[in-house]
Parts: structure tokens; sequence; C-alpha cells
């Protein structure tokens, strides 16, 4: 007995169970071998390579243009143009798809697999494992946003050039300029790319089903663009995580604004910090159990897909009534303060394109009125603003003073699109100075103000 | 002193109650003491103590929905009891998985993996969970071991239950554990499989390893472990060693041939703890308790009753299992054909 006693006093002592220093490292590692050998993240990758090159060479192909979107009416002329378009694109529809592709199966596929019970039987802790996951969707997301950036930048430059576009104040940029402008907005989109793709950890985690995990996203992208159309205050607005993705619009005025950016860059990791502090809560707490077939997922239950409609569609109603809580930041004032100096520029610019130069500091005197249609005074909408041209400098600019009736078109985030007359200021495209037809910049006009 | 190794049977000191032994040798590599895991209102697991040896072999027995699974998923960090702890190689489990796993290896139920990568790929992404940068030979040796190598690169999704089995235990190999814990590690394999991976436990005890073997194979338990424990609705309702199994067990049921039947049925009824009989179709079937077996062929023999066939319809451990684990009605009032043939339908 007594070469026994030492062991059970050895035996008998608790030692705790210290973290693998490297085992984040580790986990992250196979996370990011096994999303990378899934076909849905491979196509995705190609998508994101080869995509902008195809948009652009159908675009090359056809007059036409996607004119509603910011920057649209200049695809053809300048190749930040068309990165600027598919951000546009991406912001509503790519990104969300990304984040719950990459995300929204990551947890949920355990289960489907059964293989939960085969990792977490290794040498790696629930937090390790975690840390991994989220770490390598994380680097997946932003690999993916930075590719399309890439690819797109690329495209527009090889099939339509790196020239000068016209920001959202009328001017006329120097292609280095909008080309860091450019990249920057890419930037930008990361932290609510991020964020989508937390929120698709969350629907993984908590539903444990791939395919709620995968359309979450997208359809919180649906509901936020819903949304955009009903509600006029700016609270909710900016507490969704789909309008950071026209946050860094402020930048591409003449005086830059960066409230709204500020703002969804905050919402962007408190959606990040509670939507992974929310999954983890659930993951932690998590009893891996079996089912009959062996697998730890939970027995298909007929009431989830209804308590899971049920819960959106309250969510959805108490969003679309809360849609209009607080102040609204499209004002006739804003409006007509932005669309009167943006009219002076883009008419000169107008001018100069076909070879007539006004003198230095040569300025039309723009007066717009602007009025929202509807039964509301304010808010995003349809509105008309009556442009009032003088001439100060009489004979410098061959202008008539004039009234001009403009359609205005704006969203909720002061952004904003002009579809001038065609009987007044000609169709799509002009034959400038030098004879070339070139994008006639009064026929569409984009813009946007701070709404905060 | 006890030799090293050598185990010792105590009784347990972890509950006052004391109703099971364990075996203490020179470490211990499970020691759970009181685990609890009910699942609303029904407890799958209840009080569970449960000590094993470096070395030692235990089979866990019991019928479905006994708690073997639930045992195993506690044991592994899966589930979190309710009650209880549960400590491998003196480190506390916590019940969320940690390198309280370090050095243990297994499945529970049938092994899963990632069905889009192949075999070779899992194994390495598991070796890198466990933080070694997998040497291709340590895999290429554990394929070979469970005679995978031939389809390593074939995708997940193309094998067999069988295959996935054998992978599951390349995939415990792999981790060089010291303690395996085994749920069903021959479902689904062929009779050569079976006995390969019976050889196998038996060659990593030798090594010291322990092992925790959960199987429904009740036969093929009794190849290999040194103990066993039979749990019945949560409770550990027998704990002990091979040999006190073969002492303690109601009786084993043959079926015997002879050059003389009648003969051999008049020996069987005068020889101490044998019960004979004859089965509807006519055959000499024997219930024989332990120790009654060989006076009984002495006296076979003596008489010049030659055995032509004596087969073991029911071992000691199917028959305690059937004992320990059932409410049906007590073995000795079986005919042994009766018994043969409401033991085998059981287990």
């Amino acid at each position: 007995m007594s070469a026994i006693a030492p062991d059970l006093d050895r035996v008998g002592s608790s030692v705790p169970a210290t973290p693998r220093p490297d085992g984040v490292r580790d986990a992250y590692a196979t996370e990011l071998q096994k999303l990378l050998a899934q076909l849905s993240t491979r196509l995705l990758m190609l998508v994101a390579a080869l995509g902008p090159f195809a948009f652009t060479a159908v675009l090359r192909i056809q007059s036409g243009t996607p004119s509603d979107a910011l920057f649209g009416v200049w695809v053809h002329s300048s190749g930040f143009a068309v990165s600027l378009v598919i951000l546009g694109f991406a912001g509503s529809w790519g990104f969300p798809i990304i984040a719950g592709v990459l995300a929204g199966d990551l947890f949920a596929s355990e289960d489907r697999y059964g293989t939960w019970k085969t990792i977490l039987t290794r040498s790696c802790t629930r937090e390790d494992l975690f840390a991994g996951k989220l770490l390598a969707a994380g680097t997946l997301a932003v690999g993916l946003t930075l590719l399309l950036a890439a690819s797109s930048l690329l495209a527009g430059t090889l099939f339509v050039g790196a020239h000068a576009l016209v920001n959202l104040s009328g001017v006329l940029t120097s292609p280095g300029r909008m080309f860091a402008l450019t990249v920057v907005s890419w930037l930008i989109c990361l932290l609510p790319v991020l964020a989508y793709t937390s929120l698709a950890i969350l629907f993984s985690v908590a539903t444990r089903n791939g395919i709620l995990g995968v359309l979450g996203p997208l359809l919180v992208a649906l509901l936020t663009q819903l949304l955009d159309l009903v509600g006029k205050g700016v609270i909710v607005h900016f507490l969704l995580i789909g309008s950071a993705f026209t946050s860094f619009y402020g930048l591409f005025t003449a005086h830059p604004f960066c409230g709204p950016l500020l703002v969804s860059s905050l919402v962007s990791l408190a959606w990040i910090a509670v939507a992974l502090t929310a999954s983890w809560r659930i993951l932690r707490r998590r009893d891996f159990l079996a089912t009959a077939a062996g697998t730890t997922t939970r027995k298909p239950n007929w009431l989830t897909p209804i308590k899971v409609f049920g819960v959106a569609s309250a969510v959805t109603a108490v969003l679309a009534l809360a849609c209009n809580l607080g102040p609204t930041g499209v004002t006739a004032y804003r409006v007509a303060a932005t669309i009167g100096p943006e009219f002076d520029n883009v008419s000169l610019l107008q001018q100069a394109l076909i070879g007539r130069h006004a003198p230095a500091g040569a300025k039309l005197d723009v007066q717009p009125q602007c009025n929202r249609r509807g039964a509301k005074a304010v808010g995003p909408g349809d509105w008309n603003c009556n442009l009032y041209v003088y001439l100060p400098q009489p004979k410098s600019v061959p202008f008539q003073v004039t009234s001009v009736e403009y359609d205005v078109s704006v969203e909720y985030d002061g952004c904003y699109k002009v579809q001038s007359p065609p009987a007044f200021i000609g169709g799509p495209t002009m034959v400038d100075a030098r004879g070339q037809s070139v994008t006639n910049p009064l026929y569409i006009v984009y813009g946007c103000f701070n709404t905060l | 002193m006890l030799p090293k190794g050598e185990k010792r049977l105590v009784h347990n000191s972890l509950t006052s109650e004391a109703p099971h032994r364990f075996y203490i040798a020179d470490m211990e590599a499970v020691r759970a003491c009181g685990l609890v895991k009910r699942f609303d209102t029904r407890a799958a697991v209840d009080g569970v103590d449960l000590i094993l040896a470096t070395g030692e072999v235990r089979g866990l027995l019991g019928p479905n929905g006994a708690g073997k699974t639930t045992l195993l998923r506690m044991l592994f960090g899966l589930i979190a009891p309710d009650a209880g702890s549960a400590r491998l190689f003196g480190r506390e489990l916590d019940g969320l998985g940690s390198t309280a796993l370090d050095a243990v290896g297994g499945f529970v139920e049938e092994p899963a993996f990632y069905p889009y990568l192949s075999g070779r790929a899992n194994l390495a992404l598991l070796a890198r969970l466990d933080g070694a940068t997998a040497e291709p030979r340590q895999i290429e040796d554990a394929l070979e071991r469970v005679d995978l190598a031939r389809r390593a690169e074939d995708r997940v999704s193309g094998y067999s239950t069988g295959m996935r089995q054998r992978l599951g235990i390349a995939a415990a190999l792999l981790r060089s554990p010291r303690l395996l814990l085994l749920d069903e590690p021959t479902s689904g394999l062929d009779p050569g499989g079976t006995r390969a991976v019976a050889a196998l436990v038996r060659e990593l005890a030798g090594q010291g390893v322990a092992v925790l073997l959960s199987s429904h194979q009740i036969g093929e338990l009794e190849k290999v472990c040194d103990s066993y424990t039979v749990l019945r609705e949560g409770h550990v309702v027998w704990d002990g060693t091979a040999t006190e199994l073969v002492a303690q067990a109601p009786a084993s049921a043959y079926s015997l041939a002879t050059s003389d039947d009648e003969r051999a049925l008049a020996i069987a009824r005068e020889s101490p703890g044998v019960r004979a009989g004859r089965s509807p179709r006519g055959e000499l079937a024997l219930a024989i308790s332990d120790g009654g077996l060989d006076p009984f062929v002495l006296a076979l023999g003596d008489a010049r009753v030659v055995i032509r066939r004596l087969e073991l319809l029911v071992s000691p451990l199917e028959s305690m299992f059937f004992a320990l684990t059932t409410n049906g009605a007590p073995l000795a009032e079986l005919e042994p054909y009766e018994l043969a043939e409401t033991v085998l339908a059981s287990v």
C-alpha cells in the first residue's frame, strides 16, 4: 500500500488544464484550409477575380449605363466609375453573399457533418476553435473584398482607362486623387463586411442550420433595402449594417464630410461585438449531444422555421415603425444648398468640354428651389427642383437667364440623382471640342450631402 | 509493495456508500466522481464513479440508453456534467474541451470527418489541431496500421462505414494517446478488422495505454478487457475484474454433442453446478456455473463418453450482462436451452 499512496496523492490533486499558446494559430490554419478546400469558397474567389472583368466587358459592348448607381453614368468615361459602381452593387448584395457563404455554414457544417466531436476532442479548446473559425472567415472575407477591389480597378483601368472622374460635387477630379479615394472607399467597406460576417457567424451558431446561416445576411440586406425605402428618420438607418456601404460617398464631395462614416463605422464595430459575443456565449455553453443518426445536429423541428419567420416578421415590423424615429436628414434647404453649387460646377464643366472656357473665377448664379413631391415636405424620395440661372458676367458664358425643372431622386443617406430634361441639356452623350463623343455631365448628375 | 504495473483491487474511496470497486495502478488515467447528466427530467448518467488505470482495458457495458455514450461524451468534454467531476491524468476536465484532453484519443459513436477532404487530409488537419505539424510519416504509419493507405487520397465521402471506423482509429493513434476512449470501435468492421482492432487494443494496453471500450458486441469485449463497468439506466450496477465476473456470473450455456447423449445427460444431472436438458431440436444444452465445467468434462471422460462438440453459447459475461441489465426471469429458473435463447436474444 505504501507504494500506492504517493500515486494517489499525486493524481488526487487537481492540475488545471492550461491553454496551449498556439491553439488559436493551429485552429486558424485548419479552418482556413477547410474553407479553401470548399467549392463555394473557390467559386466566390473566381467570381471576385473575374466578375468585374465580365461586367466591364459587357458594359463595353453596349451603350447603356447602370445610371441608377452613383457614378453609373460615367462607366464609359473612367475606370474608377466602374470600380465604384461595382462597390455599390457589392454593398447591396455582394458583401452579404460573401459573408453568408464564407461564415454562414462555418459552424453549422460541423453539425451537419457531425464533426464537432471530432475537432473538440483534439487539443484545441472551444475558445481556440471559435477564434480560429472567426479569424479564418474574417481573413477570407477581407481577402475576397480586396480581390474584388483589385480586379474591379484593374478591369476598369484596362477596359475604360484611368481617366479623371466627376466627383459628387460636379468637379472633375484627377486620376490620382480618384484612385486614392476609390481605394479608401473599398477599405472603408471592410468594417461592414466584417460586421456581416459576424452576423453570419451568429446565424450559423444559433440556428445550426447552414441554409439559414448563408441566407441570413442576405435577408438582412434585403430588409435593409426595404427599410431604406420606407423610413425617413436617420436613427434606424444608421443602425443598419448596410448604411455603412454608402458612408464613404461623403469623401467624394468638394467639401468632404466624415460624420456618417464615423457613425457607421462605430455601428459596424457594435454589430461585430454583439454578434460575436452572442455567438460565443451560445457555443461556450452548448452540450454536443448525439441524435439517433450519430451526428450532433438537433432533431428537425417544424417549429423552428415558424419561429424564425415569426421573429423575423416581428423585427421587420418594429424596424419599419421605428424607421421614422428621429429627425430626417433630407430637407429642402440641404437639397437646394447642395444642388446649386453642383450645377454651377457641372455647367461650367459642360461648357469647357465643348470649348467654351469661362474666365478664371467665373461663376454662374444657380438658385434652386426644391420641393418634395408627396404629403411630407422633408425626407428621402422624389423631389423636384427649379433652377434659376443668372449670368453675373454677361457675354463670358453663353447662358440665358432661365428656369428649368429637374427631377431629383434623394436617398435616405443624402445621395441623389438628378435627371435633367433632355430638351434643355441634350442627350446622355455629346460631342466635345475635339469632335469626340463624351458623356454629357449635365444629363445625369449625382451628388451627396451630409444628413447628420 | 506492488510491482510496477500490477493492479490492486481497492474499495471505492470516492463515495461514502462505496458500492463499487476500482483498480488503482501506478497512475490513474481517469478518475470520475459522481458524474450526473440530466436531460429534461431524466438522468442519463446518475452518480457514476469510474477509475481507469494506465494499461487497463475496461469494457463499458449496458443496454441502449444506459448512459454509456453520455458518459464518454462527458469524459471527452463534449457535454458538461450537471454534477460531479472528472480528471484525466489528474487534470480537471472543465466540460468545455481543453488541454486536459492532451494524450486522449478515440471517438464517440461513428467517427465523423470532412467528406470533401481525403482521408489523409483529414488526418493532417486533425494533427494540426493537436499542435503537431503533421509529419507525413506519422500519418502514413497510422493509415497503414488501419489498412487505409491505399485509399488515403480518396475523399471521405466515398468511404464505407468500416473505412470511416478505421480512419477514426487512425485519428486516435495519431495523438500517441495514453488514454483511448472508444465507442463501438468495431461497428461496421469485418471479422478481420474486428480482430485487428482487438489485437491493437491489447498491444496498446501492453504499452501502458488505458482503454475504455464501449461495445454491444460482448464477445468482442471478452477477448480484450481486463475489467468491466456495467451501466443500467445511468447507474453503475457492476464493476470489477474479468476474473470476478466469471466467478459471479450466473451461468454459461453450452451446446454439447457426444457419443452417448443419454449417458452425458445423466452425468450432467449428477454433476454439481451443471444443469442439462434437451432443446426442441433434441440437442443437449448445458447451463454451467463457474467451476462446474472441468469436473463434468472429466466425468464424461471417466464414463468413456466422447465429446464430439462442446460449443459455448452464452459466455459468463453475456449471462452476467443479462442478469444485471434486464428484469427478465431469473436465469436459474430457465431450462438451459431457454437460458441460451433468452440471453442471446437480449445481448
